[in-house]
């Protein structure tokens, strides 16, 4: 990739993204809907990462993002981590995994708390992944705690889904009941020094082979990668080149477009949905249930 | 700022249990003992103590820890302490040296000289042992990042003066996994830094026999916030992690063992404290016996310096706390200890000065001379209380030591960062305990006086011409020395740390010789080996 | 006291390896609700500036225990005003003798905390602080 100024950001422009994307964060359903349409940029290459905690999402993207800047490659970074559920309070610490990528000026690293998010993401994580694309970056990285649903709101988001799974874990087969095989698009098997890392590779390749990725004509790579010695690295570098290749050729600009905005309507919906619920009261809850469905619908009325 | 808190009430009475979380009895008695009985001093399992004469034979020594400014300063001080009767030198290094950085490194900026020595090359190194005798004193380094380079520093001395090196005695710490967990000074990942331990205990063990080349600490996880029993269950186990890596390499654990040594802190809690002595050195002799076949009685005697202080002191009512150390020291005696270091009672905010520093060499010398508690072996064993609590605390290490290995092993648990974040919620836990007055620290939550405030007559203040010292002759050192010369002990360096078998330590001593510098060897080690990349789990 | 929705940078600038201060801090902040980032060990006073801004903090406490408070303070100030981040407070923690306290609240410090305070109370006064902004 050529050498550019873009996504090189200075003190100013640097602050001023850093203050936007704490507003969006913490912005509610009503004051985005009521705020100025985002301007449309042209797109940067998104990729997400996604899989268990401790599985070395953190390392592993630090890695990655120190060695795409090194290559001219100006990346934003977007950690999502989960909240305290006692009191709401977080750690994010993400960012000390990723030292290395996090002092070149060609990177801005963000961690932002979950919060109370149903699916594991930030709220607003749409609007702020487009805050961070006005500023030209070359790449967007997102990294979530696999959650359920987090995987799903990842994959509406981004173009590559990075799945990552840890060997001698029960993650291969929490995966599987969870149909989070189904979202990846390359998956990687971290630690691979570990042993039985080559064996959980097999199992997963083998499922993949005949998973919905196969469908639409993208054969789903399971690789081996080993932070520590590097090991693992250039392919999958060359894997999300080829990945974006893949996008290139078989997904249209409206398609992507159509499906984050679609994500972006239903999480306003089920966070508007979430307030009125939690405005009802248990005495509330001794009306009839179609009484209480008609209130709900006039309250998702009032924006 | 710095407000004192309100006045707390008087405690009701003191806690029933140990803070270790044992329950102890109101009155120990005679069938709570060990029904296999105790055993005699020097005998093994060594529960009351590895000499059969214990004190008699010899004195601990009295080791004070001093080191800060230019290596002039320091060996000034040096001159001072033995002056006064000290029988053991102990070197502070400054953190640039520590974590391996030279002066003029921007990483060193503010550090250079302050909580110990610089020694950036051979020439620090010779004017700090200048006018010592090298061939009598026991020195001591805490030093373990760099810990192999600044033995083959002490090394380099001892050959340009004419020194054998069979007659240097002394200890480098040299003990890598506490770092990654409490004290912070790691360098390289946890593997390539277990070899260059092994490297440098086998090449000790044959060049300099009377010296110990590893000091296991447990001294800075308690002073962080463990428990005695984590205390000595996480040391005992990064203990064996060495012993694992020192005989897959070929060591000779009958022969190694003599050599390992340990370190640790004595807190307050009296009998807690004597008896997790008495219960690791019986531990690791049963162990070392155990699992790995030891048979020599030298090899299993589990040798230890303390130091009484640390974290048990306090900012206020600063003079509480020569009370302390003299507790502290008394325990330690009774515990069976070889070494003592009594920190001086305003440690806990400044350097010591000269005065704080006499008291606290004082303290070992009133305990030692008059109070006749090591006149007599193991005075309190066979005590029903003392060797009850001794099982009891043999069984909960082993309770720790069991849960480390289920993580799998102290070196995984280290990596993954879980040894760490144990720590971090037990020290939050103690912090919390001491706020609330459940733990009695008198002066801070019990009995202070409303406005309290620090009356020190003296605070040491850093000389700043030293750091100017300090920097001028590491300039002139590498404007000097035969450049060729470094550049080719620093390329056989490289090349040695690219394989896996081929011993560092006397390639690490002909860098020394050549003056290459701490800085110039450590970023040659690090191009081969990367850096260690911490793991925050909180 | 609550600090929900602050975030606060903790912080080890210098080489002082000694984290068990910063981590009960961070942990005592975020169970007040805070996010809190932790640096991690032997940070420079210009990464802990370029951090505390991208991240948008609050606050970022210092936590040194090596004796090199004075410098280390100035320096992450000067840096964080060059990052436009002059507004972000700066609380300090470690081994810091009386006598330098109000050298360290000359040059930009807007708290000094030490090892005997009660963590309820360094809490709450981190949260007044951070309610005066």
């Amino acid at each position: 990739m050529p050498e550019s100024q873009a996504g090189v950001l200075d003190a100013t422009a640097r602050r001023e993204l850093a203050r936007e994307i704490s507003r969006l964060a913490r912005a509610s359903a009503q004051s985005v809907l009521r705020a100025a349409p985002v301007p449309m940029v042209p797109p940067a290459r998104r990729i997400g990462f996604t899989g268990p905690p401790g599985v070395g999402k953190s390392t592993l993207v630090g890695k990655l993002v120190e060695r795409r800047a090194a290559q001219g490659v100006s990346v934003g970074v977007l950690a999502i981590d989960p909240a305290s559920p006692y009191s709401k309070g977080a750690i994010l610490g993400d960012r000390i995994r990723m030292d290395q990528a996090s002092g070149d000026p060609r990177v801005f690293m963000r961690s932002v708390s979950s919060r109370d998010s149903q699916d594991g993401m930030c709220n607003n994580v749409a609007d702020i992944l487009c805050a961070m694309e006005a500023h030209h970056f070359d790449e967007l990285v997102l990294e979530t705690v696999g959650v359920g649903q987090a995987e799903h709101a990842v994959k509406a988001l981004v173009d590559t889904v990075v799945l990552l799974m840890q060997p001698e874990t029960g993650d291969a087969i929490q995966a599987l009941k969870a149909g989070i095989l189904e979202v990846a698009d390359i998956i990687v098997v971290s630690k691979s020094d570990l042993h039985g890392a080559p064996k959980m590779r097999e199992v997963l390749a083998s499922t993949v082979r005949f998973g919905a990725q196969r469908a639409v004509g993208w054969t789903v790579p399971v690789l081996g990668v080993s932070v520590e010695t590097g090991k693992g690295l250039d392919e999958l570098e060359a894997a999300l080149t080829a990945h974006a290749a893949w996008v290139a050729a078989n997904r249209t600009a409206a398609e992507t477009q159509a499906r984050r905005a679609c994500y972006r309507v239903q999480d306003l919906v089920l966070r508007r949905l979430d307030d009125q619920l939690s405005a009802l009261s248990p005495a509330d809850y001794e009306r009839p249930v179609a009484e209480l469905y008609q209130r709900v619908l006039e309250g998702l009325r009032q924006t | 700022m710095n407000k004192p808190h309100t006045e707390l009430a008087e405690p009701n009475q003191p806690s029933l249990k140990t803070p270790s979380g044992i329950e102890a009895p109101e009155v120990a008695t005679a069938d709570m003992v060990h029904p296999e009985g105790i055993g005699a001093p020097g005998e093994y399992p060594f529960t009351r103590g590895i000499f059969d004469n214990g004190y008699r034979g010899r004195l601990w020594t009295f080791r004070q820890y001093s080191g800060f400014g230019s290596a002039e300063e320091t060996n000034e001080r040096y001159k001072f302490l033995i002056n006064q009767g000290q029988t053991g030198l102990s070197v502070a290094l400054d953190l640039p040296t520590q974590c391996g950085y030279d002066p003029t490194d921007p990483m060193a900026s503010s550090e250079v000289g302050k909580v110990g020595v610089p020694i950036a090359t051979l020439a620090d190194a010779e004017i700090l042992f200048d006018g010592l005798d090298l061939a009598k004193l026991s020195t001591s380094f805490t030093i373990n990042g760099t810990a192999a380079i600044i033995y083959a520093m002490y090394l380099a001395v001892a050959d340009k003066r004419g020194i054998p090196r069979a007659k240097l005695t002394g200890t480098i710490q040299n003990d890598i996994l506490k770092e990654y967990v409490a004290r912070g000074t790691w360098i390289f990942p946890v593997r390539p830094s277990m070899r260059l331990i092994a490297d440098s205990v086998m090449y000790s063990n044959e060049q300099t026999p009377r010296f110990n080349p590893i000091s296991i600490a447990g001294a800075h996880v308690r002073d962080a916030g463990c428990t005695a029993v984590e205390e000595m269950a996480y040391t005992l186990a990064n203990a064996f992690a060495y012993v694992d890596e020192l005989v897959r390499r070929g060591g000779d654990p009958n022969a190694f063992a003599k050599r390992l040594s340990f370190f640790f802190y004595v807190h307050m809690d009296f009998f807690e404290e004597i008896c997790k002595f008495r219960a690791a050195r019986r531990y690791w002799a049963k162990q070392l016996k155990a699992r790995y076949g030891v048979t020599d009685d030298k090899a299993l005697m589990f040798r230890f310096g303390v130091v009484c202080g640390g974290s048990s002191l306090t900012a206020e009512q600063p003079y509480n706390n020569i009370v302390r150390v003299g507790i502290e020291n008394m325990a330690a005696v009774f515990g069976g200890a070889q070494s003592i270091f009594t920190c001086a009672f305003d440690e806990a905010f400044q350097i010591p000065t000269e005065t704080s520093a006499e008291i606290a060499l004082r303290t070992q010398q009133i305990v030692a001379y008059e109070s006749g508690i090591s006149r007599t072996v193991d005075p309190l064993g066979g005590s029903y209380y003392v060797e009850w609590l001794t099982d009891r605390m043999e069984e909960e290490m082993e309770k720790v030591m069991a849960e480390i290995d289920e993580y799998g092993g102290t070196v995984q648990a280290i990596e993954d960062g879980y040894l760490q974040m144990r720590i971090a919620r037990r020290a939050l836990e103690r912090k919390l305990d001491t706020d609330k007055g459940d733990r009695v620290v008198v002066g801070v939550n019990h009995f202070r006086h409303e406005e309290e405030r620090n009356e020190l007559g003296e605070v040491f203040r850093m000389n700043p011409e030293a750091v100017k010292t300090v920097v001028e002759r590491y300039h002139h050192v590498k404007a000097t020395r035969d450049n060729a010369a470094v550049e080719r002990t620093l390329a056989a360096l490289a090349a040695a740390a690219a394989t896996d078998d081929v011993n560092l330590m006397p390639l690490l001593v002909d860098c020394c010789h050549a003056y290459a510098t701490v800085g110039e060897m450590v970023d040659t080690l690090k191009r081969e080996w990367g850096e260690f990349e911490e793991p925050v789990r909180l | 006291m609550s600090l929900a929705g602050k975030r606060i940078l903790i912080a080890k600038p210098g080489l002082d390896g000694h984290d068990v201060g910063a981590k009960i801090i961070a942990l005592a902040l975020r169970d007040a609700g805070a996010e809190v980032i932790y640096t991690g060990l032997r940070k420079s006073p210009q990464y802990i500036a370029r951090v505390a801004v991208e991240e948008d903090v609050d606050a970022v406490g210092l936590s040194i225990l090596s004796g090199s408070h004075v410098d280390l303070v100035r320096d992450t100030v000067r840096h964080l005003r060059e990052a436009q981040g002059g507004n972000i407070k700066i609380f300090v923690g470690g081994t810091i003798p009386q006598e330098d306290v109000e050298p360290l609240m000359t040059s930009g410090a807007a708290g000094v905390f030490n090892a005997s305070q009660r963590i309820e109370d360094v809490v709450a006064e981190v949260g007044r602080l951070l309610d005066d902004a």
